[in-house]
C-alpha cells in the first residue's frame, strides 16, 4: 500500500515537472542546453512568466524613470526566458550548436530581422519577430560572442513605443533601438541573408 | 459606694452585651453567596483565558501577515530584479549587434569610397 | 505549632458567625446591614484564608475585618445622609421587643447613642472580654485613646442610664 502510495507521489511529481518544462518556451535541445552549460564558467537564466512578470510590475516605483518604462513595457507581455553562458576561453560551442539554436526558430511565424557577422571575430548576432497579423508577438534575440553565447526570447505583444522609451535608460538603452531594426528590417534587400557568412542586415 | 455601683454597673453591661445569635440561615445564605463569587471568579478566569487566547491569535496572524508581506516583498524584488537582469542582457546583445553594424557600415563606405577614386583615376 | 492548623471555612463559619454578627450589629444598629456585612466578612476570610496561621489568628482577624467594615458602612451611612440616631432607635425599637432582659436591651439602646469611637470600645470590652490592649491591637488605636475611650464611654453610659432607666435612678 505504502509502495503503491510512493508510485503514485512520484508519478504524479513527473507529470508535474514534465508539465513544468512544457510551459516553458524556451525550448532549447536538451543536450546543446547541457553542453553549453557544463563549459561555461558562468550560467545566468532567467524564467519570468506572465504572472511572474505581473508580479514583478507591482513592485516597479513608478517615480522612478527606469521602473516606469519598464513596467510600461513588461505589463503586457507573456513571458521573458535568457540564457546568457559565460566561457573562460573562446571556442567553447560551433557554429553547428548555433545553427541548430536557429533552428528552433525557424518556423514561418519568426521573421528574421538582423542577422550579422563579424568577419574577423566570428561573432554574429541574430534578432527575429515573431509577426502575428502584422503585429510584433515576440522577439528572439542570439548573440555570440567568442567568449559569450546570450540566448533572449521575449514573447507577448511587444510594443514597439514601450522598446523606445528605453532609449537612453541606463544599461537598457539598445532596447530603443530596437524599433528603428524592425522598420529597417521591413525593407526588401537592404543586406546579406542570415547565415550567409557576410555581415548585414534584413 | 461609688466604686460597688460602678462595677454592678459593668457586671450589667456585660450581661447586656452578650453575643446574640446569628439569624437563622446565616450560614447557608453565605455559602450560596461563596458559590456565586466562585462562579463568578471562575467565569472572570474562563473570559480572561479566551481573551488571551484571542490576543495570542491575533497577534499570530498579525505575525504570520506580516512575514507573508516582507517574504512578497522579497520575492517582488528578486523578481524586478530578474526583469531589469534579461532586459540588460538583451540590451547588451543588441548593442553588441549595433557596434557590428556601425563597423559593417564603414567598412562599405570606405570601400565604395575607394571603388569610386579609382574609376576617377 | 501554627502549621499544623489546617483552617476549615465552615467551621469557622459555625464557630464565629455570633460574634461577627453581634460586633456588626451593635455596631451599626441594623440588623440588615449587619448580616450583610457578616457575609462580606466571611468571604473577605475565605479569600484570606491561607494566611491565617491559627484558630486564635482567625478570631483576631474576624474582630478587626468586622469592626473596620462597620465603621466603613457607617461612614457611607453618614455620607448617604440617612439620619443614624433614627435608624438606631428604629432598629433598637424592634430589637427591645425581642429582648428577654428589659434592663439589658433598654442598655443596649443607650449603648447605641454613643459616639462610635467608645461605643466601639465598650463592645469589645463587654461583648468581646478583650484588654485594653486587646482592643487597641483589634481597632488600630493607640493604647491611651482606648482607655480613655473606654473611660469617657462607660461614664457617659452610666449618667445615660442614671437619667434615663429607673433602676440606676434609683441606684445613684
Amino acid at each position: 500500500m505504502k509502495r503503491r502510495v510512493a508510485i503514485s507521489m512520484l508519478g504524479a511529481t513527473l507529470l508535474c515537472a514534465t508539465a513544468l518544462a512544457q510551459s516553458s518556451p524556451l525550448q532549447l535541445p536538451t543536450p546543446l542546453e547541457k553542453d553549453l552549460a557544463a563549459r561555461a564558467s558562468n550560467v545566468t537564466e532567467v524564467t519570468l512568466g506572465k504572472d511572474m512578470l505581473a508580479f514583478a510590475a507591482k513592485f516597479m516605483n513608478g517615480n522612478d524613470k527606469n521602473d516606469a518604462a519598464t513596467r510600461q513595457l513588461i505589463e503586457g507581455l507573456d513571458g521573458i526566458y535568457v540564457r546568457d553562458y559565460e566561457f573562460d576561453k573562446p571556442g567553447q560551442y560551433s557554429l553547428d550548436q548555433l545553427e541548430s539554436l536557429r533552428k528552433v526558430f525557424a518556423t514561418p511565424e519568426w521573421t528574421p530581422i538582423v542577422h550579422v557577422r563579424e568577419r574577423n571575430s566570428g561573432e554574429t548576432t541574430d534578432v527575429m519577430m515573431k509577426m502575428v497579423n502584422g503585429e510584433s508577438r515576440g522577439m528572439f534575440v542570439l548573440d555570440a560572442e567568442p567568449k559569450e553565447l546570450a540566448i533572449v526570447l521575449i514573447l507577448g505583444p511587444i510594443r514597439m513605443d514601450d522598446l523606445g522609451a528605453l532609449k537612453g535608460l541606463d544599461g537598457l538603452g539598445a532596447l530603443g533601438a530596437v524599433p528603428q531594426m524592425q522598420q529597417r528590417g521591413a525593407k526588401p534587400n537592404t543586406g546579406a541573408k542570415p547565415g550567409d557568412g557576410k555581415g548585414g542586415t534584413q | 459606694m461609688e466604686l460597688e455601683g460602678m462595677e454592678e454597673f459593668e457586671r450589667e453591661l456585660k450581661q447586656a452585651l452578650e453575643r446574640m445569635p446569628a439569624p437563622p440561615g446565616l450560614k447557608h445564605r453565605l455559602m450560596v453567596k461563596k458559590q456565586e463569587q466562585f462562579a463568578m471568579r471562575r467565569r472572570r478566569v474562563v473570559w480572561w483565558q479566551r481573551l488571551a487566547v484571542a490576543a495570542a491569535l491575533i497577534c499570530m496572524l498579525a505575525g504570520a501577515w506580516t512575514w507573508r508581506n516582507a517574504e512578497q516583498r522579497r520575492e517582488g524584488e528578486e523578481a524586478r530584479r530578474q526583469v531589469i537582469l534579461a532586459l540588460r542582457i538583451t540590451s547588451r546583445a543588441l548593442n553588441q549587434m549595433q557596434s557590428q553594424l556601425a563597423a559593417h557600415n564603414q567598412d562599405v563606405q570606405s570601400q565604395t569610397r575607394t571603388g569610386s577614386l579609382n574609376e576617377q583615376e | 505549632m501554627a502549621s499544623d492548623w489546617q483552617p476549615d471555612f465552615e467551621a469557622l463559619v459555625d464557630e464565629h458567625q455570633s460574634m461577627v454578627f453581634s460586633l456588626a450589629m451593635r455596631m451599626t444598629g441594623d440588623r440588615g446591614l449587619a448580616e450583610e456585612i457578616a457575609q462580606d466578612v466571611f468571604l473577605e476570610l475565605d479569600k484570606h484564608l491561607r494566611r491565617i496561621e491559627s484558630a486564635e489568628h482567625a478570631r483576631f482577624w474576624l474582630r478587626r475585618v468586622t469592626m473596620s467594615r462597620s465603621a466603613d458602612a457607617l461612614r457611607r451611612r453618614k455620607v448617604r445622609g440617612i439620619p443614624l440616631w433614627v435608624r438606631i432607635e428604629e432598629n433598637q425599637a424592634v430589637q427591645v421587643e425581642e429582648q428577654s432582659s428589659p434592663l439589658g436591651a433598654r442598655l443596649e439602646r443607650l449603648l447605641s447613642t454613643l459616639p462610635e469611637a467608645q461605643r466601639a470600645a465598650l463592645v469589645l470590652r463587654y461583648q468581646e472580654d478583650l484588654t485594653p490592649e486587646e482592643i487597641a491591637a483589634a481597632l488600630g488605636t493607640p493604647l491611651a485613646t482606648v482607655k480613655s475611650h473606654l473611660q469617657r464611654g462607660l461614664m457617659l453610659l452610666r449618667a445615660k442610664a442614671a437619667s434615663h432607666l429607673k433602676e440606676y435612678v434609683r441606684g445613684t
